[in-house]
């Protein structure tokens, strides 16, 4: 509703930018000092005199009018609302705003209740009509008081364009700290509810227990009632793809970016860059499912015909186990999740081989050196520390990642070094506490904000470390 | 009124490519060109006009331009036979020509001076000599450069193979991100020219020593080359370079990011590695050109100017082009 006012204050606002101009010119024309501002800077400075303000109040007014108008419903309720159970009061109001907006009740009150519900409506919508036209008319003074204001203010010396240049730096530095703060809010939240998590489970059981399994039983004579919250399991699942993804991803992306950089010609770069960048943007889920539903079923179909050759043989054992491989294992969300960061690693070190300077290149090249020689004792030893860089931040994001490990490592917390075996890792296992009806003060759930802090501080520390050492060698050439 | 500096072409006395010096005794003192002494011994009857531009200073007699040309102080005379030799060299990058005919002589154990404003095409012809054009993509080649006698450019030399016999010092000091050995040890590991450490430690000492630098970095072989001083570093880049024992070194403006200081020592290494090598440099510095060259070639515009003995490219020279060049009138 007060959303309607916001052409009007558009139009205020264009108004005060065109008035303020005429007047700044005026007097400024009619004044014998040279005017410090430009007329336009001074309609700028009005325009914000007039709009800020009112839009100030507007966004107060939409945060503040649905908490104001609950309170005010609920005090002035009659008993027989008041006395009601407080979810039904809460749908009691919900319907009377349903009504009062001219739609259809969610459910069928009672005789007496149905009454009281056209009444209470009615009463709803008095109020917010008069919050709107409250807001409008606050709106409406702010944006009058502003452009007073600064009718009082243009005159030749005022420093509009300074002045305007202090309200733009404000604005940035607004939406600077926004972002800032959010993420301060995101880091205590998750602070807050790892505390109440620890309170209930020690930190040592945590992080050093290699019991995993988080079902805490409804009933307290249940099977396994107590739960067991030791990390260890998930450390070493994530660990391991963690271990298999930077196996794949590692080589297969430095050589080529080494291609992409020293080898390639301009035409063959031209095709090879863009579809790296492509598989960079092909979402995580789409990775999963080709995890899930190619890879796993043809890598558990190669291993379970391998073990049929194996099985009778000397290896009999070993063929017995290769035979009951399932199609999720280690191996198969490591595999694809290295797939996914090749484009990663490559982007990443072409930058730092190409910020490598020419003049070492041609240096090794004036003393006879092949390509070869020279990438592999001359760039690379000089590109080394960008190129650990790039691989820490891999693998900050490989144990970051979800998609694939949710659909194709598994659930069951093995502490196993096995890629063959289901592991579970730390962001699957938030995944499955936290999806579907929970409660929000089991320890159950709050493990999950146990997990995302550990998370969250083992990634900040290999991004740090990583952008450490990927900024000292930038330095190191500029 | 004549100026001193332009003389008949036709009368070649001296071995100087289509050109002549007819004023061999040109006095010099202390050393600057004395104006006005040889001034009115000849007149210049055929000189050309078509090429000159307006005199300069009408009635300074040569004075003033004579003055601001470098005194010649390099020791004169090519002590060697032509190592090197162009024939109608041109280069292309893609389309655009950096490179005309050039046709130059370059003899053995001597300083040979390439000289001229940017992008002349200096630089371009320093790099055929080592055929370091071939690591541009797009660029492109023609004509004859023999060393030796032989042919660099056919299929049967390998490039690899010449730069190791070709060594080439660039115009900002690029040491490898290695120790100070490990730099001088790099030729010399990878085309396998010692078989132990001892040997190695022995060429890497002497590269060192030949490069004037063994005194101050005896006692850290094994710190970091980037953490030397300029003029060191590009003292480490030459022993770098004449560690595999090349029989050309190429230097592309190698003091242009040095100090004074630094410059001085690198020019006094340049005149001993004479001695053993042929070198080639490229300069934009007239006054290095007259202190460390014995030739000088000049190129304007991708084209090969003039070439000759230094003291006469200086003193002497036969293209007006040539001497507003010196002069310092353009570049």
């Amino acid at each position: 509703m007060i959303w309607l006012f916001l052409p009007v204050l558009i139009a205020l606002s264009a108004l005060a930018f065109f008035g303020g101009r005429e007047i700044a010119s005026r007097r400024a024309g009619a004044s014998a000092i040279k005017a410090h501002s430009r007329p336009s800077q001074h309609g700028y400075y009005a325009l914000i005199w007039v709009g800020v303000p009112a839009l100030v109040v507007l966004l107060a007014a939409a945060i503040f009018s649905g908490p104001i108008e609950q309170s005010v419903m609920q005090a002035g309720a009659p008993d027989s609302i008041a006395q009601l159970e407080p979810f039904r009061r809460d749908a009691f109001f919900n319907d009377a705003r349903l009504v009062s907006a001219g739609q259809q009740p969610h459910q069928i009150w009672p005789q007496a209740l149905a009454e009281q519900l056209t009444q209470e409506a009615r009463r709803y919508g008095d109020l917010s009509r008069l919050l709107s036209l409250g807001c409008i008319v606050g709106a409406l003074v702010a944006a009058t008081l502003g452009g007073l204001f600064v009718y009082t203010r243009i005159s030749p010396t005022l420093r509009a364009r300074n002045r305007v240049e202090g309200w733009i730096g404000g604005v940035l530095f607004t939406c600077s700290v926004v972002a800032v703060l959010t993420t301060l809010g995101i880091v205590f939240s998750l602070l807050w509810d790892s505390l109440r998590f620890f309170q209930s489970v020690p930190i040592a059981e945590f992080l050093f227990g290699t019991q995993w399994s988080p079902q805490i039983a409804i009933r307290a004579d249940q099977v396994g009632s107590t739960g067991a919250f030791g990390a260890v399991p998930l450390f070493a699942g994530t660990f391991l793809i963690m271990l298999i993804a930077m196996l794949v991803a590692a080589p297969i992306g430095l050589f080529s970016a080494i291609y992409l950089s020293e080898y390639a010609s301009r035409t063959s770069r031209a095709v090879f860059k863009p579809i790296l960048e492509i598989l960079a943007g092909v979402p995580t889920v789409v990775y999963g499912f080709f995890a899930a539903l190619t890879v796993g079923p043809a890598f558990r179909e190669a291993f379970n015909g391998l073990g049929a050759l194996m099985v009778g043989g000397p290896l009999d054992g070993l063929g017995q186990y290769l035979m009951l491989v399932q199609n999720q294992m280690a191996l198969v969300a490591g595999a694809v999740m290295g797939i996914m960061l090749i484009p990663f690693v490559s982007s990443l070190s072409d930058d730092i081989i190409n910020a490598v300077p020419q003049s070492l290149r041609d240096g090794s090249y004036a003393m006879g050196a092949t390509k070869s020689e020279t990438v592999k004792r001359v760039l690379l030893p000089a590109a080394l520390p960008g190129i650990a860089g790039a691989l820490l931040l891999a693998m900050s994001r490989a144990i970051g990642e979800t998609m694939i490990v949710t659909m194709a490592a598994g659930l069951a917390a093995n502490l196993t070094l096995n890629p063959l075996d289901t592991v579970t890792t730390v962001t699957v296992q938030i995944v499955t506490l936290l999806t579907g009806d929970q409660e929000f003060d089991s320890p159950k759930t709050l493990a999950a904000f146990g997990l995302g802090l550990t998370l969250f501080l083992v990634t900040l520390l290999l991004n740090i470390v990583a952008q450490r050492i990927v900024q000292k060698y930038r330095e190191q050439y500029d | 009124m004549k100026l001193p500096f332009f003389h008949n072409p036709a009368k070649a006395s001296d071995g100087r490519e289509g050109g002549a010096s007819d004023n061999p005794g040109l006095p010099l003192m202390g050393g600057q060109i004395v104006p006005g002494v040889t001034d009115t011994t000849r007149p210049d009857e055929t000189r050309d006009e078509s090429f000159l531009t307006p005199e300069p200073e009408a009635d300074a007699r040569g004075a003033p331009a004579a003055q601001r040309v470098p005194a010649v102080t390099a020791a004169s005379g090519t002590a060697g036979p032509t190592k090197i030799m162009a024939r109608d060299v041109s280069v292309f990058y893609g389309e655009k020509q950096a490179l005309y005919d050039v046709s130059l002589d370059i003899p053995d154990k001597t300083v040979t001076a390439l000289i001229g404003p940017s992008g002349c095409g200096k630089s371009t012809f320093l790099r055929t000599m080592n055929r370091m054009n071939d690591t541009i993509q797009g660029c492109r080649v023609t004509g004859r450069i023999e060393m030796d006698g032989n042919d660099i450019n056919t299929k049967a030399i390998d490039p690899v193979l010449l730069r190791a016999q070709v060594g080439m010092v660039f115009q900002k000091p690029n040491p490898f991100p290695k120790t100070i050995y490990e730099n001088v040890a790099y030729g010399p590991k990878i085309h396998g020219l010692t078989t132990n450490k001892t040997e190695l430690d022995g060429v890497v000492e002497a590269s060192l020593k030949r490069a004037g630098l063994w005194e101050e970095v005896a006692d850290r072989l094994h710190s970091a080359g980037t953490g030397l001083s300029g003029g060191q570093q590009q003292r480490l880049v030459i022993a770098r370079a004449i560690a595999v024992n090349p029989e050309v070194i190429l230097m592309d403006e190698p003091c242009s990011a040095l100090d004074p200081i630094a410059t001085a020592k690198i020019e006094e290494l340049i005149d001993e590695l004479r001695e053993r090598y042929c070198i080639v440099i490229v300069t934009h510095s007239m006054a290095q050109a007259a202190r460390v060259s014995q030739r000088t070639a000049f190129f304007h515009m991708g084209r090969l100017v003039e070439t000759g003995n230094t003291e006469e490219i200086f003193t002497n020279p036969r293209e007006r082009r040539t001497l507003d060049y010196i002069t310092g009138r353009f570049g």
